[in-house]
């Protein structure tokens, strides 16, 4: 362990500067819990927070670009037509497009990239019209869970009464 | 110990469903617990049950090595997936999936301190009190490791099966992969290895990228991993039950099934050892 990880509540223990102090029994552990330090890793891997103490930066860059790669491969699944007319590059742009932006599952994620490449003039007309299946289909308002649209609800609601 | 599982296995997806259903000699499969449904299982999984191969709920959301507190649901879930497949086992993974209210996506480690093992103890000592049938873990491969490291991972599994008395998942390609990614032999992690409580082994598909060695499941399996396989099944008394993993860029049947038979033979398993055969000996 190393003097930069003591970054925290001050301390009452007196420690020379520079030094990392190993806690006496009677003192409380100075060290982040378990706890904290998986949800600054988490953050770190899936929201672009900056890397926890101590960690190789180079391996936590291989495991967001792996994670990436994983949610474009699921996402593809539910965006077949979109990750078909990119072909080798949907990986790259899928990971532009979300690198540091945690997932709100495959169907969300392909949609964010649909929307994105919509706004640049850049979608196929094959991927164009399974954005615009989508969009008829579900509401997705880029913040949470795709729902039906209003009227889909009414129509619902009308025929069970 | 009892040995539970026998033979060759694969991991059942549906999109390999068909060509799951006529490998030669298929002893056992895995489902990915998430994707079951306890009450309505896929007809293919069904079928290959009905056929006597056995059926193993293999979780990957249970978070075991999770600070937070294990959701009681997906404990009861694993529990009611092995009750539904009448498994005689289930496996779960030494690693945490989400921290801090977000999901990763994926497995990560775990630090190997005393700290984390306690952790894990509690987690798989809970879910065991709800399972019926044996727990195996699984160690993972991952890219990173933590700077805090007290534990070697042979160690660290051995104390970790010891104060909870589950078994050991072997997977082969994650042993190679931290090895080459942590510049060590392979090998040399293998005989560390708390090889007398293997369950059952792992073999699967990677590929290197920028000096790295991807467990990426989507590739075929490498020779340094069939060979690391050799060297394990050399080290233990019997050949090992022993199951392939693939989760996508699926081969055509042709190549998923020599990869199958290859992976059986390599483990010291015959063509001929599939059920059918047993039941007509019978």
């Amino acid at each position: 362990m190393s003097a930069h990880w003591s970054a925290g509540p001050p301390r009452d223990v007196a420690v020379p500067p520079g030094e990392f102090a190993v806690s006496p029994p009677e003192f409380a552990d100075p060290t982040p819990s378990l706890a904290d330090r998986q949800a600054e890793l988490v953050a770190a891997l899936v929201t672009g927070a900056s890397d926890p103490a101590g960690f190789d930066r180079s391996r936590l860059d291989a495991t967001r670009q792996a994670l990436l790669r994983k949610r474009a491969g699921e996402a593809a699944q539910h965006w077949p037509l979109l990750a078909a007319s990119l072909g080798p590059d949907w990986a790259p742009t899928f990971a532009r497009v979300h690198a540091g932006h945690p997932s709100l599952g495959p169907l969300c994620d392909g949609w964010d990239v649909a929307r994105t490449l919509r706004g640049r003039g850049e979608l196929t007309s094959g991927a164009a019209g399974e954005l615009d299946e989508a969009d008829s289909r579900l509401f997705y308002d880029g913040q949470g869970v795709p729902r039906p649209h209003r009227t889909a609800r009414l129509r619902r609601w009308f025929r069970r009464g | 110990m009892a040995e539970l599982l026998h033979g060759a296995g694969i991991g059942w997806r549906p999109e390999i469903a068909g060509v799951v259903a006529h490998l030669p000699a298929l002893r056992f499969c895995e489902v990915i617990a998430e994707a079951l449904a306890p009450a309505t299982p896929p007809r293919g999984v069904a079928e290959l049950r009905e056929r006597g191969v056995a059926v193993i709920p293999h979780g990957v959301r249970l978070s075991l090595g999770g600070a937070e507190p294990l959701l009681a649901a997906r404990v009861t879930h694993l529990a009611a997936c092995a009750a539904a497949v009448g498994a005689p086992l289930v496996s779960e993974h030494v690693s945490f999936v989400r921290a801090g209210g977000r999901e990763a996506g994926h497995l990560l480690p775990l630090p190997r301190t005393r700290e984390a093992l306690d952790v894990l103890t509690a987690n798989v000592r809970r879910t065991q009190s709800e399972l019926d049938v044996p727990l195996a873990l699984e160690p993972i491969a991952a890219l990173f490791d933590w700077p805090e490291n007290e534990f070697t991972e042979p160690d660290f599994l051995t104390e970790l099966l010891e104060r909870t008395g589950a078994l050991l998942l072997l997977d082969v390609a994650n042993v190679h992969a931290n090895a080459v990614n942590r510049g060590q032999d392979a090998r040399a992690v293998i005989d560390r290895m708390p090889l007398d409580r293997v369950a059952y082994l792992h073999m699967a598909g990677g590929a290197e990228r920028d000096g790295l060695y991807h467990d990426t499941h989507t590739d075929p399996v490498p020779e340094p991993v069939m060979a690391l396989l050799r060297h394990a099944v050399s080290r233990m008394p019997g050949p090992p039950a022993v199951m392939l993993e693939r989760d996508g860029s699926y081969p055509p049947a042709a190549q998923l099934e020599a990869e199958f038979t290859a992976v059986a033979t390599t483990a010291g398993h015959s063509r001929e050892s599939g059920p059918t055969c047993e039941r007509v000996a019978l």
